[in-house]
């Protein structure tokens, strides 16, 4: 039923024969304009032969270790789960484990390694507990990745550690994702409390996170 | 909950009711309410009950529920209606399984909604368009038609949308769906009436969407995203049922068609994640129990139930202004390297299904007509013919039903029956489901050597992300052609088309 409060439905009626139109119009157009772009995987190109790969070996070649941020360290993996990927990360102390949980989420983006830290990006984070912590705060970086200003990071570094009142404040050293620098890799559509553990009672605090991918 | 109960006593709990059914009893975990059935053939059976083993091994440590455990705790819903269903691609998910149906009653005060029931990507759906080419026509344009299909459609982690899109025109958008689309010129009148829900969710409000989404789906309107979506040109390889195929407008073998896997993207992925945590809430404030942390749900009636199928609705009208905007972007690929025009191609839109979502439909229960509101996570809808829902093209052949395989493997069109209204709420399989883990993938597959397998069976593809290839690999995938059979021989679905690749175009 139509409400007359309904003025969305009413304005597509209105429409209508404008939109009409347009699409008769967009029907029997030949084609857009666009840009080639080059697929970093086909079928008929021979991965030697594949030059943007071979451009990003080149950058590889050129990464300096001795960029702001100093020597980077890895401590985290990726383990197997059917449908998704979880995500097992460590460190000296619960901050260091989460900040490379961080840091691991993006490295499933994109080869980290191709990632500058030309710029920096700060978030805060708040949650009931440490596990809905972790959460917002892998939700926060997922969201200044997946919307402006796109960054990515190569670096995570956590400045405030509320466990009170479980509050983070971060900032990340990284840049604005590139599709002509940065490999893509696979898109993380949300962090889950699937399987969620944070071991702070062993020495290496492990935590361990499944990303809906 | 009796955690260290061996394989053998599980088994005690389930029941082969005939060669393609089983049945999970009350008991095999707390609470269920009704029971749980699955369907399956010889091979996904075997695939089920190891998943179940290893769990029973592992003895409640690390590691996930299997499927089995997942329809079983979604029967201890409160609220739902008489059985928890498994489809033959079901595997394991978030809280539910993928692969999982569920309804619950309207009128009962406790009775709940669960964005763990229509999964982070609300409204991933598949649509068909069809062509009057044949494969002896596009065969020699083939890797030009591929490249064609890759340029204009934005794909992979961090591409952005190519329709131009002000905060404006997104919130208006939320509330069309395909609408919005018409209006703008980028959707065919007709294409309307063969979508589901006519491509628009009446009870969608932008106003109960935080910003986080909206602005985490603006620059995503239109793209093709990463994961298993895809674009596929398609030929027809086998026509099972004619008359049906002929309400499609498909009819003969070696006709193109064009297959368009993606959802709501970003935007989706946001209302997902909000409302899991808002419920979470309101679950402690209801004294709302499940037996799992996943299941975050609230009652239909409470704020939160409401805010989410509202939400839930734009992202769904989001998800078919995003599938329209990229049948504009592939018709325009095809008009460039024919050099003529989509209209003129005949690429019609044959349907468009979505495959995890929430609706309010109405069902005969024991006799009766019932308002449920049936979750569908990774099952399609499947209407009978003469169902007042489904289009008059389609009246008397049933409900087309998408079925996407994977890079290189078959798909296949299906029609909704009778028996399938009434033993699954006229619902289906959406697609193979995974087999593998996707770090087992990468592993045991070698790119290059899916990559040249692929170009032997004359299939081209474009791909934007390398460890894609291996992840997405047939191999990782139960075989689609089990599934489809297993709702064939059981009866919840018909088999109409089956559909060969020809290019792929991957995120």
């Amino acid at each position: 039923m139509l409400k007359s409060s309904d003025s969305a439905v009413f304005d597509s009626i209105f429409k209508a024969s404008q939109c009409l139109e347009a699409s008769k119009g967009l029907r029997h157009t030949t084609g857009l304009d666009v840009e080639q772009r080059e697929p970093e995987y086909s079928t008929h190109k021979p991965y030697s032969e594949d030059k943007s790969r071979l451009k990003m070996e080149e950058e590889e070649a050129e990464y300096d270790p001795e960029w702001e941020g100093g020597d980077y360290v890895c401590k985290y993996e990726y383990l197997d789960h059917t449908a998704d990927v979880q995500l097992h990360s460590w460190g000296e102390d619960l901050k260091e484990a989460f900040e490379q949980c961080a840091v691991g989420m993006f490295g499933y983006m994109t080869e980290i390694e191709t990632v500058e830290p030309l710029d920096t990006h700060e978030i805060e984070a708040e949650g009931d507990d440490m596990e809905s912590l972790l959460y917002q705060f892998l939700d926060e970086w997922l969201f200044a990745f997946s919307a402006e200003p796109f960054f990515i990071a190569r670096d995570v570094k956590i400045v405030e550690f509320d466990r009170e009142n479980f509050k983070i404040k971060s900032v990340g050293y990284g840049e604005t994702f590139d599709l002509s620098k940065h490999p893509q890799g696979t898109e993380v559509k949300a962090i889950t409390y699937s399987a969620m553990q944070i071991h702070e009672e062993v020495e290496t605090n492990d935590v361990y996170v499944v990303l809906d991918i | 909950m009796p955690e260290n109960r061996s394989y053998n006593d599980e088994l005690n709990f389930l029941d082969k009711i005939d060669a393609n059914t089983w049945r999970i009893k009350k008991g095999f975990v707390p609470n269920m309410k009704v029971d749980g059935f699955f369907y399956v053939n010889d091979l996904l059976e075997k695939l089920m009950f190891d998943e179940l083993r290893q769990h029973s091994r592992a003895a409640g440590f690390g590691g996930f529920l299997p499927a089995m455990k997942q329809i079983a705790n979604v029967a201890a819903l409160p609220g739902i209606v008489k059985k928890s269903v498994g489809l033959p691609d079901v595997h394991a998910g978030y809280g539910f399984a993928i692969g999982n149906l569920a309804a619950f009653d309207m009128s009962n005060p406790e009775a709940v909604v669960s964005p763990g029931g229509v999964g982070f990507d609300i409204n991933c759906g598949v649509r068909l368009l069809r062509t009057n080419l044949d494969e002896r026509d596009v065969q020699p344009v083939k890797d030009e038609l591929a490249q064609a299909m890759f340029d204009h459609i934005p794909v992979g982690v961090g591409s952005k949308g190519v329709i131009p899109m002000g905060a404006r025109d997104l919130e208006e958008a939320l509330e069309m769906g395909v609408d919005w689309s018409l209006r703008e010129g980028y959707a065919w009148a007709e294409d309307k009436e063969h979508c589901e829900e006519y491509g628009r969710m009446l009870n969608a409000d932008q106003s109960a969407v935080g910003s986080k989404a909206k602005k985490r789906g603006l620059p995503q309107l239109g793209t093709l995203g990463a994961g298993n979506h895809y674009a596929e040109i398609q030929v027809v390889d086998e026509i099972f049922d004619d008359y049906a195929s002929r309400r499609m407008g498909i009819d003969h073998k070696g006709q193109v068609v064009v297959m368009i896997h993606s959802g709501s993207r970003g935007f989706g992925h946001q209302v997902a994640t909000d409302a899991l945590v808002a419920m979470e809430k309101a679950m402690k404030r209801d004294k709302v129990l499940t037996n799992d942390r996943q299941l975050a749900c609230a009652r239909i009636s409470s704020p939160e139930g409401q805010e989410y199928l509202k939400g839930m609705a734009c992202a769904a009208n989001f998800a078919w202004v995003n599938r329209s905007s990229m049948t504009f972007l592939s018709r325009q690929a095809f008009a460039k390297v024919f050099n003529t025009t989509p209209d003129d191609l005949d690429m019609q839109l044959i349907y468009d299904v979505s495959h995890n979502i929430a609706k309010m439909e109405e069902h005969m229960v024991d006799g009766k007509q019932t308002t449920l509101l049936v979750h569908r996570k990774g099952s399609t809808r499947a209407f009978p013919p003469h169902h007042p829902l489904i289009p008059v093209d389609y009246q008397l052949s049933g409900q087309p039903v998408l079925i996407g395989g994977t890079m290189g493997t078959c798909s296949y069109v299906l029609t909704g029956t009778e028996k399938g209204m009434e033993q699954t709420f006229g619902t289906t399989c959406h697609g193979a489901g995974r087999a593998w883990s996707r770090a087992k993938s990468r592993r045991n597959l070698d790119y290059q050597e899916v990559l040249d397998r692929l170009a032997e069976m004359g299939i081209s593809i474009r791909v934007a992300s390398p460890k894609l290839v291996m992840e997405e690999a047939p191999e990782s995938y139960k075989n689609v052609t089990d599934v489809v059979n297993t709702c064939h021989a059981v009866g919840i679905s018909k088999k109409a088309i089956k559909l060969r690749p020809i290019a792929v175009i991957k995120g």
